[in-house]
């Protein structure tokens, strides 16, 4: 919002230098962004924050100044001189809707000259960016830029009976704004109109037809408050947004308007040659009371800053900036606070008007400055709690995925519907949630599966020429719920493709059995146990894929599998429920290793395609000789010497004794027994 | 090599004491001209060989030599004998050093060929910035609090003083998923929920996703924020300001400064935004900080009074502060990463070479 340092300098002796000037308004809450030199004049660029309407105008932030500088405010002429008519005998107010318009005040002012304004005038409004139009129109504008109180001048003609009335419009009505624009209103919109039709939006925008022009010989001068709500409602529903109805969103001052309207009747006179007729027609809605009170205590204040402040300062700065201080005790004032920040200062539940003394320790602390209060640290020993078990298993998760070798990503939690209904997910019973105003189609509902986004992730990649692609994401996803929030579970989502390294570093062709050795690695390290189940599953590879479960569960926690649609080399994704890894605290304990060494030994087994290994492991480990501690798959050969329809899977055993070294011959005579099991149960029979 | 045929053993005529001495001379010249393990074979063969070296065939005559004459013969030959034994030894030792030395250079390779690299895998920026400021704040005290993405309008906005029909409500700025349901706008409603289910004193971080109907080169629709929220008898202004200085000096340096300037936000009473003094000119104004010295870096304030009711803490026996900042735009100036887009994009290349 910009402000003319000339303009301001009406009302208080501004400090020479604006630099100065502008660092003191940004630290008591008034950040100057800009500040431009402009002829003889500097424009300051002023951020003021939504809870002070009050600041946006001249008047409203030389009152700041004055209290920061501790000089005085110089307040405007307005007592016009006034004719022996009466304004009431010429306007007429009515207020059909109280809630939306608790005020309103109308000044009459005949005979005036509409014409160019004066050089003084268009300088100001062309200092901040407005357009002068005509000496009418530009007095409105001053006032409203002085004071911040929204103005309209009507052509009193155009008026029909001289009766404004305040209403929400009917339904098919219609009014043209002083934009040209027609527009349709409906119940929802507060309007001006007069004994016939709408004349003007009201808090918003005049109509076209009663709008001032040359031949306009008397005005209707309007100064009203409007209702925050009913302003937001109606300038939302058309799209508009004004000067006017930026003040009124916010909370103008509804005691503003009596003093707003004669300033300008003062104005007229002065550069219009208009007749201000006597008094001001002014409407109040039943109980209209923007009074509000509260006790502040000095020793509260100072213990709740921290800080020693006087109650000099107190006095002078409050006082300054408009809130009456009557004092109630040593140390303490009942205080009123200023129409003008009446919307800033929201009462407490009980009792009624009253409102927090934190709002006044604000306003108080931001004239003291934060610079001035020393710092401290708070004298709250230990600690608030440990890390929780969701907390400790993301963090293992992560490192162990970090460790494989995998690189962190992190994916938007929408994502393409297209995508969604692509691949599985954990919930297939479920419907990706909808986002009401997602920012396209590619991010419009919320993701069931982290699978969809880092498919793209990799693709990026791969687009981008990299021969290999590892990554992984810990993240929620989205299950709807009937009426409360969504489900949100942790999902650890793994993507890899493409070849590792160079026959120098020992190339890797990433496959499938990279994945699931990261998954297998990850469960050790959780303490888990999973198992892998064939499945078919949506996006992809049908015999490729596998549905993981806690090991004899029944529920899918997991799946693995070969992306289906290919461009360049093949990817392989996960997904696994967070919620499967355990508590964070399993898996911890280690076995000591025996004194004595082990003995290797292996040995080849021909058998059918359609024996799966998980049968052979798990009949291995069901047999399972004494001091057999582990044993694993060496190697799988198809091809010249093994039968069509079958495999010869190779397959290692350490044997290893707490109490004594093995012999060779007693390793030889266990293995001897377990083959032959293996070999009756499973051996290839042509 | 063949020798010099006069030293032949046929050949041999000295039977002299002073003869057989001047064979050590040539064996001497012989033991010059070995220039490897072959030649110095040949030469042990043809002095030191047992049946037909130069010395069994000197010794082998001994018997041939008149009786007065054989104590000086044989004395001469012993020594020749000394004399052979110790060329031959030493001979020897220096062609097993070169053989040595020569199977080292065979041996030898380039070091400067590049290692093999292990997997090494990467965590996001994002995390680790996470990670260093959960790090700092438990060292503190805090404890880490969560809450869920998709948020009730109520702990999003309505709970956090945010008037149903404040402009500071902006819509255009939340996504919603209908009904009251919406995904946060910032890691606040947690700050209600951990109010909600605990009684102070109250220390937590709040870090977490957060999302705004916002999408261009400075602004990601997703990001990261993290909070902290302070809830005590006597918590004072001053508590904010020192926390946040301790905060700031450790995450950047400790010469950091700090600087509060009033703003508003609804749930904090009085607010301020924090600027830091500017990592680019260290505060002497540069067209990063627009010559101010300061970069605005995040939020804080006591919390509302309003909003601390709303919890059930009385706020006229408690007071607290919070402060919440923005994880992405710390992790692009830590990183040096230029515009929030690059962040999300997840090009190996970049995650890769984030070192924490």
């Amino acid at each position: 919002m910009l402000f003319s340092r000339n303009w301001l300098a009406e009302y208080v002796e501004l400090p020479a230098d604006t630099a100065e000037l502008a660092r003191r308004l940004t630290l008591a809450g008034l950040a100057v962004e800009t500040m431009e030199a402009k002829g003889d004049d500097f424009v300051l660029d002023i951020d003021v924050t939504t809870n002070r309407p009050d600041c946006m105008n001249h008047l409203g932030v030389a009152r700041e100044i004055a209290v920061l500088y501790d000089r005085p405010l110089k307040r405007p002429p307005a007592a016009p001189a006034e004719t022996s008519e009466a304004a009431s005998a010429a306007a007429r107010v009515r207020i059909e809707d109280p809630a939306g318009c608790p005020r309103y005040v109308a000044r009459v002012i005949r005979g005036v000259k509409v014409g160019p304004s004066p050089d003084w005038l268009r300088r100001r409004l062309e200092s901040i960016g407005l357009r002068s139009i005509n000496n009418v129109v530009d007095i409105t504008n001053f006032v409203l830029w002085e004071t911040g109180q929204p103005l309209h001048a009507f052509d009193l003609d155009k008026i029909a009976e001289g009766t404004i009335v305040v209403r929400r419009a009917r339904p098919g009505e219609r009014l043209t704004t002083l934009d040209g624009q027609d527009r349709e209103l409906d119940g929802e919109s507060l309007i001006i109109a007069d004994a016939e039709r709408p004349v003007a939006l009201a808090g918003v925008m005049g109509g076209l037809e009663s709008e001032v022009t040359d031949a306009t010989r008397d005005i209707l001068l309007e100064s009203a408050h409007f209702d925050r709500k009913a302003v937001r409602v109606t300038a939302r529903r058309l799209g508009m947004h004004t000067d006017a109805s930026h003040r009124f969103e916010r909370g103008a001052d509804p005691e503003a308007c009596a003093a707003a309207a004669s300033r300008a009747a003062v104005l007229f006179a002065e550069l219009a040659g208009g007749t201000v007729l006597a008094g001001e027609v002014d409407v109040r809605a039943d109980g209209a009371d923007w009074r509000r009170h509260g006790t502040l205590e000095l020793a509260r204040l100072e213990g709740f800053a921290g800080a020693e402040i006087g109650a000099a300062d107190v006095e002078r700065w409050l006082g300054g900036l408009g809130f009456e201080l009557e004092p109630a005790g040593a140390g303490a004032w009942q205080v009123t606070v200023p129409s003008w920040r009446y919307f800033d200062f929201e009462p407490r539940p009980e009792p009624p008007h009253e409102v927090y003394p934190q709002d006044f320790y604000e306003e108080v602390l931001r004239i003291h400055g934060f610079d001035s209060i020393p710092s401290a640290l708070p004298a709250v020993s230990g600690s608030d709690g440990p890390r929780t078990p969701v907390q400790i298993r993301r963090a293992r998760v992560r490192r162990h995925l970090a460790s494989c070798g995998y690189a962190e990503a992190i994916n938007f939690a929408f994502q393409d519907p297209a995508a969604d209904a692509a691949f599985p997910s954990l919930r297939p019973e479920t419907a990706a949630i909808p986002l009401v105003n997602p920012l396209s189609e590619r991010y419009s509902v919320m993701r069931r599966s982290l699978i969809p986004n880092l498919v793209e992730s990799a693709r990026f990649n791969q687009r981008r020429g990299l021969r290999a692609v590892r990554l992984f994401e810990v993240a929620t996803v989205f299950f709807p719920r009937e009426g409360e929030l969504p489900d949100q579970p942790e999902h650890l989502g793994v993507i890899c493709g493409g070849r590792l390294g160079t026959p120098w570093d020992r190339e890797v062709e990433l496959d499938l059995f990279d994945l699931k050795g990261v998954i297998d690695t990850l469960a050790e390290e959780m303490g888990v146990r999973l198992e892998a189940r064939p499945a078919t599953l949506p996006g992809l590879l049908p015999g490729n894929t596998a549905a993981l479960f806690t090991a004899g569960g029944t529920d899918l926690i997991g799946i693995f599998g070969r992306v289906e649609a290919e461009e360049g080399y093949p990817l392989y994704v996960a997904e696994i429920a967070m919620a499967a890894l355990g508590e964070g605290r399993e898996g911890l304990e280690v076995e000591a290793p025996s004194r004595f060494p082990g003995i290797e030994a292996d040995f080849t087994l021909t058998h059918s395609l359609d024996t799966s290994w998980e049968e052979i492991r798990r009949a291995t480990a069901e047999q399972a000789p004494p001091d057999l501690v582990s044993f694993g798959l060496k190697d799988r050969y198809r091809g010249p010497g093994v039968p069509e329809g079958a495999v010869n899977t190779t397959m290692s055993f350490l044997y290893n004794s707490r109490e004594r070294s093995l012999t060779q011959d007693e390793v030889n005579e266990r293995q001897s027994v377990l083959r032959q099991e293996l070999e009756r149960r499973f051996g290839w029979r042509g | 090599m063949t020798g010099d045929p006069a030293a032949s053993p046929e050949a041999l005529t000295p039977n002299t004491p002073e003869g057989i001495a001047g064979l050590a001379a040539q064996l001497d010249r012989e033991a010059e001209a070995v220039d490897g393990r072959p030649a110095w074979e040949e030469l042990r063969l043809r002095w030191a060989g047992r049946k037909q070296g130069i010395v069994r065939t000197l010794l082998a005559r001994l018997n041939e030599v008149e009786p007065a004459a054989r104590r000086a013969y044989g004395q001469a030959v012993n020594s020749l004998k000394e004399h052979a034994e110790r060329r031959l030894a030493e001979l020897d030792e220096t062609l097993t050093a070169r053989e040595k030395e020569a199977a080292r250079q065979r041996a030898a390779i380039d070091v400067t060929l590049p290692g093999r690299r292990p997997s090494v895998g990467s965590l996001h920026p994002v995390t680790l910035v996470n990670q260093e400021m959960e790090e700092i704040f438990r060292a503190m005290g805090y404890s880490v609090a969560e809450g869920p993405d998709a948020e009730d309008d109520y702990y999003n906005f309505e709970k956090l003083n945010f008037p149903r029909d404040h402009p500071a409500r902006d819509t255009q700025d939340t996504f919603f998923l209908g009904g009251s349901q919406l995904l946060r706008t910032h890691t606040s409603p947690v700050q209600i929920r951990t109010m909600l289910s605990r009684k102070p004193p109250i220390r937590v971080i709040c870090p977490g996703r957060v999302f705004r109907h916002d999408n261009d080169l400075r602004h990601s629709p997703m990001f990261h924020q993290i909070e902290a929220l302070v809830v005590d008898k006597g918590i004072t202004v001053g508590h904010l300001k020192g926390t946040l200085e301790a905060f700031v000096k450790r995450l950047f340096t400790p010469d950091t400064g700090v600087r509060l300037r009033p703003s508003f936000f609804p749930f904090t009473e009085p607010s301020a935004e924090v600027d830091i003094t500017c990592r680019f000119c260290g505060g002497q104004g540069c067209e990063v900080c627009s010559g101010s010295g300061w970069m605005e870096i995040m939020g804080c304030g006591m919390v509302d009074p309003r909003v601390l009711a709303g919890c059930g803490i009385d706020p006229d026996v408690y007071s607290g502060f919070a402060f919440g900042l923005g994880v992405d735009r710390v992790a692009m100036a830590r990183y040096d990463i230029p515009n929030i887009r690059i962040l999300f994009e997840n090009d190996e290349r970049l995650l890769r070479q984030v070192h924490g």
